[in-house]
Parts: structure tokens; C-alpha cells; sequence
């Protein structure tokens, strides 16, 4: 499989994390001896497919089935479930168990939680009545790494469950899989953290290094020098907004995941008709590499020229006799044509959704909602859609983005969408209306909203964007800069201290500390205050942020990250860490809940 | 010392010398070692005592009771208590690996003492078979015992840890074995045990297992056995022929190790050593010696003559040093633990230390480990249980105080093992104020709080920890512990722990979560449970569309309405239950009268929309008028549904009824998205903005419309847009541009709308 990414090139040994867990998993299938029928959770299932190659697994005997309500139809007497510690998954294993029992079958089972048990599902085991019927254990998969410069812990849910559920079981798991990073890479002696959930994790993080230190005497510098926490809750508009980099155009249309793309073969210009392929999407492809965090105008444009100099080669080629040596060059040049071939393709299919008025309109939209001018243009912008019917994702998406920069609706308006969504999209819906009541995403306005305030003082929109030769990061949503993006730009360049005041305008505290062995070191001050030092790592690499999303983050803002690094005179390296890769839709998705 | 009397001791022994010094005069006073069983634990350890009930013996001025004594190897007392356990003779007694004795009497119960000699609960039987034919004798090993019953049946615990008796095969022998003997389990090829018996005018021994008997030894035994002993290591086999000999074989009797003296090589002791060798010897032999002046004069002789040898290894001695000066300090007659260094090395310093601190020694303990630089936890800790168990008259506070004293002394401590310790003894409130000062893992302190009862503390700290399952712990288990209503309370009061019985209660106790939220007065969120209880109906294959199930569904939904009613926050709630009631039932009158399927559990606008299709104008205007649906959605629906059934008559005459509330843009989208140009046609000239107006053209192609509209508009981004939208077709193009030009506006740059060029 393509899909695992190539991590050569990672800031910090990426790679050691992803074998480590190959080999923990490659273990627990070693110590089940003979032949096994391995059952994984769906979405457990898509993240190891970043992590270990199916062949891989069936070489250790294993046949390889999905976790549903569904029995398992299976020759092996050794059935493995492999599942996310969720009791809603349970459910199946029982069901599945039951149903063996009810036909007599006998297996032994094996339960291996991940990334630990837990009290509750054992509990939902022992009311079922079947814990003493499974052997469980434990596989500790918290990290996995999407890319050389991105980790996800595969937490989808767990904004959702934090803003709505109160379950906070995914803030434990950061500071956990920190905790287990500083267990390789050292602790990192600074902490800056953001919103009311990264706050919590960076406590949660310091508690476990009381408990079980790092022992910091035999590392003699810490690789991350770093770490900032941001909350989603802190920028719920950025996500809202339509990403406009190639990269993010492709998961808001094509939908990637876990690095990848399916889409029918003869968008590729593959020739089986009806037939899906996959597109892997990560550093590996240098093309892709290069273009994935530009402005998907400006991707267009490059590849058309990629492709006219290639035509135009190819036309010196065949009419004028050529050097060896230009040979040489055209033919290594005609190594990248599978990469340019594949990325107009993409591209072109990218344009059939661009281009459409409907996508148009709802740009147009997002930009008047965040300018936060034309107040009645948006409300009846977004009523209008309600009243056609458009999917709900999208209405919602909008809505979502207009209540949130005016904090809230005036409850007028609030009831009325309320009920006109309720009409038409039925009364099931009314459980995702109180999901984004209770994570404050739609709800009645209660004070005035800061949003100009915060808009301007951080200067998010910016005009006069060229997004061909950015000198902003504003360039990803064409003239919006993302707000969580600046925030993390102050944190890096000079600290918390000189935006304490918008600070104090977004939800949530913020903390600005340091940590371990170093909390009294002088020479690790750099980060803080007004002095805008360099922390040189002894061998002259340029030293390592560490920066976690709590509840996701975007193509697009991963993209202004990268942008950021690669700008002139920034003494730091970013690696990025987050529960998920969200985009809108995504978002919007884990809070609906029908009913039903 | 006289060099004389020192080898005067040894003596040879087939090719070995040994000697066997004096180590103590016995301290005990009355023991007739003749008159009592006797058991010695190996590695210098205690020895017990007791009377031997088999033998008639004559009672001095002593109790008629007997006692069972306890002895260090100096024949110092260590602890004694009364025997009066019913169930017969004591048949044997020994002591095991983690020096408890264990005792067997006549009827296969097995005491076990500790070595303070306190009866460690609860005893052990071997099985009814055993009570029912009686002990006759018994074999212990390291961590097990092998009866055999006066019927000559064979059992066995193989492990005291796990002490369930295991019958062993019948040896089918009539006469009682002349003598026992077992080869531990961690010695045996199978892993289980190996029973030894030497029976009477058999010239073999019987090995049994439990599943089988073996005779070994047949043409190499000339004759019966009577007493058989195995070395430690399982591997060897002495015993005592019916002739008087002294045989030692391997331990499967396959081979005589010794039968014949052996000569012994004089060669080698004429072998003047060298110097080196000799120095070695010193410091090897200052080990083996017990007396501390001798060992004084063999290290004083080594470093003497290491101060002649360049490369001998100088720290041999300063090792040795350390180590006799453990030897020396546990061989003190008051703590009574002859090791040999053998013994020790064996033994290793770390049990070592579990002996002293299992014998009370807490202080020499510490210092041994103190002095060999080893962690002090286990001594510490010890000592802090131990100082709990004897303190019970000492008040909580000042224990406390003598105990954090010492504990302070060792970073990383587990106060919370002290602290279980004390709730063991009953102490609840120690074990409290111990757990507070507890900084390490929560995992740890959370479930002994629990069990010592502190089930608030546990949530407290629970939920700091930020350790949900922990949290979900401390919830399950009083959970368990508490009545509804007490539980209730209890988390009503933590919201994480609410939040997370919520949560949990969602997936699998739906019913108790209503009980919850009726106990704490959220009617609403029982409301919302109702509600979606009614769509169980749906689920439920017997509830067929259409049939009276309906019934109680609606009657559900009317409850969670009244329910949100109680409360003034939730009047929206309130109002759309209601709502959701009325439409079920106009939905299933739909469904009956028009005899499909198609309606309940679709929203009011596919209502509207479905009556619409199948031309039921009065059924969509009724659902119109019941819910006020504006008339702003009613166009886009009607409109939308016309187009749906392609119905351009309708469609018209509904433009026409009168003017269109929200223009005629419905209009135009539907027909454009019908793609009927021709029907669009009519209405785009009627639409209000000329920018819409040629936006519409120029979606339906008509490029000179478009144009025309939008030099009306004004607006120069617009034409930039549309000339894009036009980009293929160079004729449009240049309208665009020409256009452009004649209002003067700067070319705009839009984004995306550009297509890909598909060369």
C-alpha cells in the first residue's frame, strides 16, 4: 500500500514511533498462536492502514474482518477483536458472541483495546456475562503519524464529546501520547497553551510527569523545545470556511482519508469504467509535496505551465537533434509525467466543483459572514437554503459560522431557524439542534459578539491578497487569515504576553510555563518574553515547536503552518499534532445526531 | 590461632575435605532434641519445636500442653505458642521458601505458622480421602508436600500459593514404603512432581506421578532402600542400602556416582601455588570461615601478600570485607543466622533483608541495605506496617507523625500501601491522612480509597487525575454500593461524573437514566429520552406504517411535549413535540386516504412537497395552514414540486395567482435546473435585479441577454465573471470585453471560476 507515508524527512524520528507500534501489534498476533480470525473496528481499521500493510498482517495468519453487528463467518476457532475502547463497540462483540453461542460454535476470544481497557467496556462485558469468556489486552496505539510533519491520535469524536457528552476521556489521551513522546524525545521544557481544554491537557501532562517522570538525566537536550495547545473552541470560524489551498479543496470536495483518496478510475484516466481507485496524498509524491499548500489558482496555474514546458520539450524533441546530455534531462523530466498526469487530473476534476455558482455563492457568503458587515444578507442568504432544502451540512456549516462570529442569535431568529430546519428537514433533527446548543456552536446570542474586535486587532482579513506570492499566511482562504494560525504565529514568535488582551476575548484561559528539568534554566528563555532568541539545537538545525490542536485542525491551516515555517529568519521547525483532520463537514457531522 | 588445629578439622570425604565447625552453643534450655519433632528451614534459618505425641516420654516440670517453639539457630527464643489443634498426631512439619511453617496432622489438615508464630489462616486440607484413611507420613519440598495415606494412596499440593491437593497415581503397593522422597516440580522433566518410594524386598524405587508409576533402578539396586535423600538441585539421589551401604546415584537411577573410595590426588597439593593463587585463597578462605579473628588473619595474610602481586584484582578484598561484615552482623547470636557465604550468595542481600525484616530486625535491615547502597523502600515500608499493626493504642495524629518521620526518608514511597496497610488494621482515618500524602499515580490511590471506603475522596481524586477511567471506576463502584437515590445525589453533585453516568446510561440503562433525570428534575432530558423512545415504534418490525401503533407512539411524543411544558426554558422544545404529534397524525391520515405508504416520518416540506406530486393542492394547502407555514417556503416548495412532476401549466398559473412573495427567482432556478430554457425564458425578464437577470441568461447561454443585463447592472466584477463563465466561446468573449471597456472598469480577477485548459 502506498498510503503509509515516508517519513524519512520528519523533524523528530517518526519513523522508531511507527515501528514501535508494527512491532506491538505484530507481537500480540505472534503470542495467539496458529491461525486467527483478526476483527477490527472500521476506523481503527483505516488508521492502521497508515501504520502496518495488510500483507503484513496476513503473514502472521491472519484473515481480516470488520467489526460490525454482523457474525463473523470464519473457519478459525481464534477470533481477535482489535477495537477503540468505545462501549457502543461492545455491542457488536457481544452480539457476535452470543450468536456463536446460539450455534454452538466454540472459539476463543481475544479482546485487545486500544489504546487501553477500560472500566466501562469491561463493564458492558460483564453484563453481557461474557467476561470470562475473552482474554483482553491491551494494544497502545496513541500516536499515528499521518505525514513526516503530522501526527493524528485518531480522536474523531472528540470535540463533540467534550463540548457536548462532558466526556473528556480524549484529554487524557493527548497528554498521554505527549507524555509518551517525551518518553523518546525528552521533556519539552515549554508550554503554551490556549482554551479551556488545552489548559486542562497541559495539567493532566504535568501530572503524569509527576507520577511517572521522564527521567531527564540521561537526555542531554530535549528535542521538542516547544509544546503549544490550541482548542478548537478557540477558532470554531476557521474550520467553517471553505479551504481554498489544493490540499484542502481536495478533502472539501474529495474527502481524504487518512492520506488518501477514492475516486472512480476515469477521473484518473485509469480505463475501468465504473471502478474505484485510490489516491495516496502525502509527502511521498514530490509534486504533490510541492503544490499541496498553495492556493489551488495558483496550483492551477503551475501545473498548466508544468505541463506546456513538457509539451513544448517533447516538440524540440522530435524537430531539432538534441545533446546527450539534454536527452538525459528530458527523459528524468519525463519521470515526473505520471505525477504531473495525476495532479491535472486531479485538478481538472477540482475545477468541475469550483466552478459551479452554488460554490461561488456559498464563498461569497463565508466572506460576508466573516467580514461581519451585511447582518440581514446573510440571515436570509442561509434561510433561503433552508427553505430549498440543500443538504443539511451545508446549511449548518453556514449557520454554525454566522452564529458563532455574532455569539449567538438574537433568540427571535435563533427559534425561528430552529423551527423552519425542523420543518424541513424533520423533527429527528432536533437532537443535532441541542448538540450545537449545548458546544455553544448555534445558540441564543447573550452578549455582543468581539468578532470585529478579535478580526481586527489580529488583522484576519487582509486585502490585497496575492495569492501567488504570499507574504501571509491570509493567502489559504484568499483573504482570510486564520485565527488560530495567528495566535500560534504570537505564541511561536513572542509568546502570550502581547495579545493577553484579545486573548482574554476568545473562550477559555491560557497558560504560558515551563516544565521539567529546565523550569529554572535561563538558557532556555527564548521563547518567552519580548526576546526573540534562537534556540539552536547543538548540531544547527533550527529547534522544534510541537503544536496540538485539541478538537482538529484543517488542511488549510496545516498549509499556513508550513507556510510559516518557510518563512525567511523563523528560527523554529513545527511539527503538528491534532485529534483529527477535520474540515466543515466533517466538523459539522460528529454533532448531528438524529433521533431516530 | 594455632595453624595446627585449623586443618585438624578437616577431613577428607571421598575427594573433598570438609569440616563441621561448632557455629553456636545452643541457648536453649529442656530441648531433648529425642523427645520433640524438630524442624530446621534451610539458609541459617529457624528452627521450630515441638513434643513428638508419637512417643511415650515423661513429663518433667513441664506443662501437659505442648507448644510449639520457635527458635534463630543459637537456640534463641523467637516466639512460642500453644498446640491444641484437634485432627490427630502431627505426622510432619517443615518449613517453606517464604519461611512459613507448615504442619500436618493425621487427618490431612495442614496449620501454617508464620514466624512469629501466629497461625496464618486459613488451614488447608488435603482432601477427603485423606481424612477418611488418615496421614501416615508426608514429604515436603521448597513450596509443597506429598502425603501418603495409611492405605498407601498418594497426594499432593504442588504449590502452597495455589493449595488445591492433587491426587497422585496409585503406586498399587500393599505394604507402607520403606522410605519417601520428592523431586520438586521445577526439577522434573514434566513439570509436576516426582514421588520417590523405596518399598519393602523390592529392589527398585517406585517414581510416582500423577499419571503414572515408574520403576527405576532395576539392576543397579541389589536390594531395597531405607532412607533416600535428594540434593538440592534435584539431580543427585543418596541413599541407604538394606546392607549398609551408602549409594549415591542420579536421581532417574540410571548411574552410581560413588560406591568405591576413590584416591584422592595427593599430586595436586604438592603443587607449590604461586603467590597470586595463594592471595586468592586467603580472601576466598577469610569467606568460608566463621570466626571472626580467623577471617581478621586470612584478609590481614591477602593484603600482605597482594602488597607482592602487580595485577591482583584489589577491590576481591574490599568486597570481602563487605560481605563479612553482613555474615558477621546476621551470625550475632541475637539475630542467629548462620550463613555460609555459599548460602548467602545464594540467597542473595535482597532476601537477606526480607528474612531480617520478617523477623522484626527493621534496624540491622536498613542499615545492611543502607551499607550495600540498595533501595531502603521494602525495609522502610516494612517497618512502617509493622509499626501500625502493634500501635493500636497510639492516636491516629501521632502515629501518623512517627510513621511520615521515617517515611520521608525514601523519595517515591508508596504511601499508599502504608496507608492500605492501616485500613487492613482498621484504621480507616490513618489510612486517609496517609493517602494524602500520596504524590504518586492515581491509578494506585483511587482504588484503595475505594477500598478503604473513602468513595468521595476516591471521585475527588479521581477526577483531577483527568483519568476517565478511573473516573468510571470510582462510578461503577458506588454505583454498586449505594441505593438509587444515594447514587443519584452523590454525582448529581460532580458534573464529570454525571456527564460520564450520562453517557454510559445513554448506551445501556436507558430506563434508570429516566429514574436519574426524574430524581434530579430534569423533566426536559427526560423529555428528549421519550421522544426518542417513540422512534423505537419505527424500529420495531411489528409497527407497520399505518397500523394503530401509532398510537402509543403519538401518545409518548405527547408526553416528553408536556414534559418540556413544565419548564419555561424549553416552550420551543414544548412546541415542536406538539408539532411532531400533529404532523404523525395528518401523516397517517394521509396514508390512509391515499393508500400509500409514503408519508409518516417524512418533514412537514416533503409533506407538502409528496401532496403536491401525487395533485393533492388541497392536502399540501391544509399541512400549509395547520403548521403557518410562511409563504416565503411554501413558493420554493410548490415551486420545486411543479417542476418536480414537470407541470410548466401549473407552474405558470401558480406564477400568476399573484405576485410572487419572494420574486420569481424560484422560478427561474427550477426551470433552469429542470433544464427547460424555454420555461425559464419566461420568467427571467421578470426577476427584479438585472444582475440575477443575467446571471440567469448566462446560464441558460444566452450570451447577448446576459450582456445586455448586466451592462444594466453596472457591475464590473459581474462581467469578468460571466466572460469566464463564457471562456470557451471567444465570440462571448469579446462582448465581454468590448463591453467592459465601454463602462470602463479594470479587468477583476475571480477566483476559481477558471477551468483547466484541457490540453
Amino acid at each position: 500500500m502506498a498510503q503509509i507515508p515516508n517519513l524519512d524527512n520528519a523533524p523528530i524520528n517518526l519513523i522508531s514511533i511507527r515501528e514501535q507500534s508494527q512491532k506491538e501489534l505484530i507481537n500480540i498476533l505472534k503470542n495467539i498462536r496458529g491461525k486467527k480470525c483478526l476483527v477490527i473496528d472500521p476506523k481503527l481499521g483505516d488508521s492502521l492502514s497508515l501504520i502496518i500493510q495488510t500483507s503484513l498482517l496476513k503473514e502472521h495468519g491472519v484473515e481480516l474482518r470488520h467489526l460490525s453487528a454482523d457474525h463473523i463467518q470464519t473457519d478459525c476457532t481464534k477470533v481477535v477483536y482489535l477495537v477503540r475502547s468505545q462501549p457502543n463497540l461492545m455491542r457488536h462483540i457481544c452480539s457476535n458472541i452470543h450468536h456463536d453461542e446460539s450455534k454452538g460454535l466454540q472459539r476463543e476470544y481475544h479482546v485487545y483495546f486500544v489504546p487501553r481497557r477500560t472500566v466501562v467496556c469491561e463493564k458492558v462485558l460483564e453484563e453481557e456475562k461474557l467476561h470470562n469468556m475473552v482474554t483482553i489486552g491491551e494494544y497502545p496505539l496513541y500516536i499515528v503519524p499521518m505525514d513526516e510533519d503530522v501526527l493524528s491520535f485518531e480522536l474523531d469524536l472528540a470535540y463533540k464529546e467534550c463540548q457536548v457528552d462532558g466526556d473528556t476521556s480524549s484529554l487524557w489521551h493527548i497528554a498521554k501520547a505527549i507524555h509518551k513522546l517525551e518518553f523518546s524525545f525528552g521533556v519539552i521544557p515549554n508550554l503554551r497553551a490556549k482554551g479551556k481544554a488545552s489548559v486542562r491537557v497541559a495539567d493532566i501532562l504535568n501530572r503524569m510527569q509527576a507520577e511517572e517522570p521522564v527521567n531527564s538525566s540521561d537526555m542531554v537536550m530535549p528535542e521538542i523545545n516547544t509544546l503549544i495547545l490550541l482548542d478548537r473552541e478557540v477558532d470554531m470560524v476557521t474550520p467553517l470556511c471553505s479551504q481554498l489551498t489544493y490540499e484542502g479543496l481536495l478533502d472539501e470536495f474529495l474527502n481524504i482519508k487518512n492520506g488518501s483518496i477514492e475516486l472512480d478510475a476515469s477521473i484518473m484516466g485509469l480505463q475501468q469504467e465504473g471502478e474505484k481507485t485510490k489516491v495516496p496524498l502525502n509527502s511521498t509524491d514530490k509534486l504533490f509535496k510541492e503544490i499541496r499548500d498553495l492556493n489551488f489558482e495558483v496550483v492551477v496555474q503551475i501545473l498548466r505551465q508544468k505541463a506546456t514546458s513538457m509539451k513544448q520539450d517533447y516538440t524540440e524533441m522530435t524537430t531539432t537533434s538534441q545533446s546527450v546530455s539534454e536527452l538525459k534531462d528530458f527523459v528524468k523530466k519525463l519521470n515526473s509525467l505520471p505525477e504531473i498526469t495525476r495532479h491535472i487530473n486531479l485538478a481538472q476534476h477540482l475545477t468541475t466543483f469550483t466552478s459551479k455558482p452554488s460554490f461561488l455563492g456559498q464563498l461569497d457568503m463565508e466572506h460576508t459572514i466573516v467580514e461581519s458587515q451585511s447582518y440581514d444578507i446573510c440571515f436570509d442568504y442561509i434561510e433561503e437554503l433552508i427553505h430549498k432544502q440543500e443538504p443539511l451540512t451545508t446549511v449548518l456549516r453556514l449557520l454554525i459560522l454566522f452564529s458563532v462570529t455574532n455569539s449567538g442569535l438574537p433568540k427571535k431568529h435563533f427559534d425561528y431557524l430552529r423551527r423552519e430546519l425542523l420543518h424541513s428537514y424533520g423533527f429527528e433533527h432536533i437532537t443535532t439542534l441541542n448538540n450545537l446548543e449545548k458546544a455553544g456552536l448555534f445558540k441564543k446570542q447573550e452578549s455582543r459578539s468581539n468578532w470585529l474586535t478579535i478580526k481586527r486587532a489580529l488583522q484576519l482579513v487582509v486585502e490585497d491578497t496575492d495569492t501567488a506570492n504570499p507574504n501571509d499566511i491570509s493567502y489559504v482562504f484568499s483573504g482570510y487569515a486564520p485565527l488560530s494560525i495567528r495566535l500560534i504565529q504570537h505564541a511561536i514568535r513572542s509568546g502570550w504576553r502581547p495579545v493577553e488582551e484579545i486573548l482574554k476575548l476568545l473562550p477559555g484561559p491560557h497558560l504560558e510555563t515551563k516544565r521539567g528539568a529546565f523550569s529554572n534554566s535561563p538558557s532556555f528563555d527564548s521563547l518567552s518574553g519580548v526576546s526573540t532568541g534562537i534556540a539552536k539545537v547543538p548540531d544547527g538545525r533550527r529547534a522544534l515547536v510541537l503544536v496540538v490542536f485539541v478538537g482538529g485542525v484543517t488542511f488549510a491551516e496545516i498549509s499556513a503552518l508550513r507556510f510559516l515555517c518557510s518563512q525567511e529568519g523563523m528560527a523554529y521547525d513545527l511539527i503538528i499534532a491534532t485529534t483529527k483532520i477535520v474540515n466543515g463537514q466533517t466538523l459539522v457531522e460528529t454533532f448531528m445526531e438524529k433521533l431516530g | 590461632m594455632a595453624n595446627v588445629s585449623v586443618a585438624a578439622e578437616w577431613q577428607l570425604l571421598y575427594n573433598r575435605y570438609y569440616r563441621k565447625p561448632e557455629l553456636y552453643p545452643m541457648r536453649w534450655k529442656h530441648v531433648d532434641l529425642a523427645r520433640h519433632k524438630v524442624a530446621g528451614a534451610p539458609f541459617g534459618g529457624p528452627v521450630a519445636v515441638i513434643r513428638d505425641d508419637s512417643k511415650i516420654v515423661q513429663l518433667h516440670a513441664e506443662s501437659a500442653l505442648r507448644k510449639l517453639r520457635l527458635f534463630n539457630s543459637a537456640g534463641h527464643p523467637l516466639a512460642d505458642a500453644v498446640w491444641r489443634h484437634p485432627g490427630g498426631r502431627l505426622i510432619g512439619m517443615s518449613w517453606n521458601d517464604d519461611l512459613t511453617l507448615v504442619c500436618v496432622v493425621q487427618d490431612g489438615t495442614i496449620y501454617r505458622y508464620d514466624l512469629h508464630a501466629q497461625l496464618v489462616e486459613p488451614n488447608i486440607s488435603m482432601g477427603k480421602e485423606c481424612f477418611e484413611q488418615n496421614v501416615a507420613d508426608c514429604a515436603f519440598w521448597g513450596n509443597g508436600v506429598v502425603c501418603i495415606t495409611e492405605q498407601n494412596q498418594l497426594f499432593c499440593i504442588p504449590d502452597f500459593r495455589n493449595p488445591k491437593p492433587v491426587p497422585l497415581a496409585d503406586p498399587m503397593i500393599d505394604e507402607p514404603p520403606r522410605c519417601i522422597a520428592v523431586i520438586e516440580p521445577q526439577y522434573t522433566m514434566s513439570g509436576n512432581v516426582e514421588v520417590l518410594l523405596g518399598v519393602a524386598d523390592d529392589p527398585v524405587v517406585l517414581v510416582v506421578e500423577e499419571d503414572g508409576v515408574q520403576r527405576l533402578g532395576e539392576g543397579l539396586l541389589r536390594g531395597p532402600l531405607q532412607k533416600m535423600v535428594v540434593s538440592r538441585d534435584g539431580k543427585w539421589l543418596a541413599s541407604f542400602t538394606h546392607d549398609g551401604r551408602l549409594l549415591v546415584t542420579t536421581s532417574d537411577l540410571t548411574g552410581i556416582i560413588i560406591e568405591r573410595e576413590c584416591e584422592a590426588d595427593e599430586n595436586l597439593r604438592l603443587i607449590k601455588p604461586s603467590l597470586p593463587e595463594a592471595v586468592e585463597a586467603c580472601v576466598d578462605a577469610s569467606g568460608h570461615e566463621f570466626d571472626v579473628s580467623r577471617q581478621r588473619t586470612l584478609l590481614r595474610a591477602a593484603s600482605y601478600g597482594q602488597a607482592f602481586c602487580s595485577n591482583f584484582q584489589r577491590d576481591r578484598i574490599q568486597e570481602m570485607c563487605k560481605i563479612l561484615r553482613v555474615l558477621n552482623a546476621v551470625r550475632n547470636p541475637e539475630i542467629g543466622i548462620p550463613l555460609s557465604i555459599q548460602q548467602y550468595k545464594l540467597l542473595s542481600p535482597s532476601v537477606l533483608i526480607g528474612r531480617l525484616i520478617n523477623a522484626h530486625r527493621h534496624l540491622l535491615a536498613l542499615r545492611i541495605s543502607e551499607y550495600l547502597g540498595m533501595n531502603q523502600e521494602v525495609v522502610i515500608m516494612h517497618w512502617a506496617c509493622s509499626k501500625i499493626t502493634a500501635s493500636l493504642s497510639i492516636p491516629d495524629a501521632t502515629l501518623l507523625d512517627i510513621l511520615l518521620d521515617k517515611l520521608k526518608l525514601c523519595k517515591g514511597i508508596s504511601y499508599a500501601a502504608v496507608a492500605a496497610h492501616a485500613d487492613k488494621n482498621g484504621r480507616r482515618k490513618l489510612a486517609a491522612m496517609l493517602v494524602d500524602h500520596e504524590p504518586r499515580s492515581s491509578k494506585q490511590v483511587v482504588p484503595l480509597l475505594l477500598s478503604i471506603g473513602e468513595e468521595d475522596t476516591a471521585l475527588m481524586k479521581a477526577t483531577e487525575s483527568g483519568d476517565i477511567d478511573l473516573v468510571y471506576l470510582v462510578l461503577f463502584h458506588i454505583w454498586q454500593k449505594r441505593q438509587s437515590l444515594e447514587f443519584f445525589g452523590t454525582i448529581q453533585a460532580r458534573p464529570l461524573a454525571r456527564d460520564l453516568f450520562i453517557t454510559y446510561a445513554r448506551c445501556y440503562k436507558h430506563e434508570y437514566l429516566k429514574d436519574f433525570f426524574l430524581s434530579t428534575g430534569q423533566l426536559q432530558d427526560v423529555a428528549f429520552l421519550l421522544w426518542k423512545e417513540s422512534w423505537e415504534f419505527v424500529k420495531n418490525p411489528m409497527a407497520s406504517k399505518g397500523s394503530p401503533l401509532h398510537g402509543p407512539r403519538i401518545k409518548l411524543i405527547e408526553k416528553a411535549q408536556s414534559l418540556f411544558a413544565e419548564t419555561k426554558e424549553h416552550v420551543f422544545e414544548s412546541k415542536a413535540a406538539e408539532e411532531h404529534a400533529k404532523l404523525l397524525r395528518i401523516q397517517h391520515e394521509l396514508e390512509v386516504t391515499t393508500k400509500q405508504a409514503i408519508f409518516v416520518d417524512s418533514s412537514i416540506s416533503d409533506t407538502i412537497r409528496t401532496c403536491i406530486v401525487l395533485g393533492n393542492h388541497r392536502a399540501a394547502m391544509r399541512v400549509k395552514t395547520e403548521f403557518k407555514v410562511s409563504e416565503k417556503r411554501w413558493y420554493w416548495l410548490k415551486v420545486f414540486a411543479l417542476a418536480t412532476i414537470k407541470d410548466w401549466v401549473a407552474l405558470e398559473k401558480f406564477s400568476k395567482e399573484k405576485r410572487p412573495p419572494i420574486g420569481y427567482r424560484p422560478f427561474v432556478e427550477a426551470c433552469i435546473e429542470a433544464d427547460e430554457k424555454a420555461e425559464a425564458i419566461k420568467y427571467i425578464p421578470k426577476l427584479a435585479d438585472p444582475r440575477e437577470r443575467a446571471e440567469s441568461y448566462a446560464r441558460i447561454g444566452l450570451v447577448k441577454e446576459a450582456a445586455d443585463a448586466a451592462s444594466q447592472a453596472k457591475d464590473g466584477e459581474l462581467l469578468g465573471r460571466l466572460k469566464l463563465t463564457f471562456a470557451q466561446n471567444a465570440a462571448a468573449s469579446s462582448i465581454f470585453d468590448t463591453l467592459r471597456d465601454r463602462l470602463s472598469f479594470p479587468d477583476v480577477k475571480v477566483p476559481f471560476a477558471c477551468l483547466m485548459s484541457s490540453e
